[in-house]
């Protein structure tokens, strides 16, 4: 299991949603950061992914270490959060 | 052996959950493998208000979950995962998946489409760095900006006046003229009118170009003339092309790459069906979508029970 996970969305997103149904179904709790509803994290979301694009989802392991995903890609996801 | 399902569909879109929705009402134990969303593109669309049922219109994420659940109520369990290649041996066909091989009696597949590319310079470079598909997902970065949308049907206009609660300005560039609904055409009026949308009839992308790893200008060809218009992003939205790639050289594709189905929606190979957007002769639209998937999942009990399926 992760620290922590945190998810960059916004409120129309589909891939968004699928993200958070994954993790949850999982049992994997998470942060959600609403890019609708604090535009002012934008920048943040685009620092650590490089791209202009939602859901990020960044996985913080046990190790420290990091992992930035983007989109619903269960190919990164499902071991990031193993 | 591993278990032989009866049914497996291949995809979670409008029509892949309505024929959920009828096989497992019938106690046809069915397995539904999404590859993406659940919903397909109608779960990425802003709002549908054609389809039947809503005369406010619906969210397509809306219409999306409440599919999936109605599809589970009855016991459809939805799996995560690409199929890639299916091959069949006396009546099984096996599914190779990401997650490992499936075995089962039929296939629907309702794969449905994606978001054809314009091809043309900087469109791969700048992708999800100025180059979007997805409004619903990507819009809230253009927040006072100045984007481009390119295409002239239902999609395109939708999509562009939904960037409008974000972007202050959008160029919508046309390569002919809008081919939209009338419906959605007096919507835009009032966007027009109002100038946060500018149209471009007779106008095509050349490049997408850019500084710093993000999108800041399009070269297009307006009637002939070619010029330079700064924008922050751009939104593409020029048609739809199927992904049978994985079924080539198996079940008959027409020569666009959409799947050639007889009238009971069963393609060359018996036991296997297709419905919605990636049968070949479908509508694009989701309430025949999801038409579509009810009448395979008749003709799929129908197989299943080893009746001579009707040709009429």
């Amino acid at each position: 299991m992760p620290k922590s996970v945190t998810i960059f969305t916004t409120n129309t997103c589909g891939y968004c949603s699928m993200v958070k149904k994954y993790l949850s179904n999982k049992g994997v709790s998470y942060k959600e950061v609403n890019l609708d509803d604090e535009p002012q994290r934008q920048q943040e979301a685009l620092a650590l992914s490089g791209v202009l694009t939602v859901p990020v989802t960044v996985v913080e392991k046990t190790d420290d270490s990091r992992e930035v995903i983007v989109g619903y890609n269960l190919a990164k996801l499902a071991p990031a959060i193993a | 052996m591993s278990k032989v399902h009866d049914l497996i569909i291949i995809g979670a879109g409008p029509a892949g959950l309505a024929c959920a929705i009828y096989t497992t009402r019938e106690y046809i134990d069915t397995v539904v493998f999404e590859k993406g969303v659940i919903g397909g593109l109608a779960a990425v669309t802003d709002v549908i208000d054609n389809y039947p049922g809503f005369p406010d219109g619906v969210g397509g994420l809306q219409l999306s979950d409440a599919l999936q659940k109605q599809a589970e109520r009855f016991g459809a369990k939805i799996e995560f995962g690409e199929v890639q290649k299916i091959t069949k041996k006396d009546k099984v066909i096996t599914l190779h998946t990401t997650d490992g091989d499936y075995k089962t009696k039929t296939v629907l597949v309702a794969i449905g489409s994606e978001y054809k590319k314009l091809d043309v310079p900087g469109e791969k470079e700048y992708y999800a760095r100025g180059v979007h598909y997805c409004a619903t997902c990507d819009g809230a970065f253009y927040k006072d900006k100045e984007i481009a949308v390119v295409g002239g049907g239902n999609s395109a206009i939708q999509e562009s006046i939904f960037l409008t609660r974000y972007a202050k300005k959008i160029e919508l560039l046309v390569r002919s003229t809008i081919k939209a609904s009338s419906v959605l055409q007096k919507e835009l009026q009032k966007y027009i009118d109002e100038g946060k949308i500018v149209v471009h009839l007779n106008t095509s992308v050349k490049e997408i170009k850019g500084e710093n790893g993000l999108v800041n200008s399009v070269v297009i060809n307006e009637d002939g003339k070619e010029e330079v218009m700064k924008v922050d992003g751009i939104f593409i939205f020029v048609g739809l092309i199927p992904n049978t790639g994985f079924l080539k050289d198996y079940v008959e594709l027409d020569n666009i790459g959409l799947i050639k189905t007889d009238k009971n929606l069963m393609t060359n190979v018996p036991g296997i069906f297709a419905a919605g957007d990636v049968r070949s002769g479908a509508t694009l639209q989701i309430a025949s979508a999801s038409g579509d998937g009810a009448t395979a999942a008749l003709r799929i009990r129908e197989f299943l029970e080893h009746k001579k399926l009707a040709t009429y």
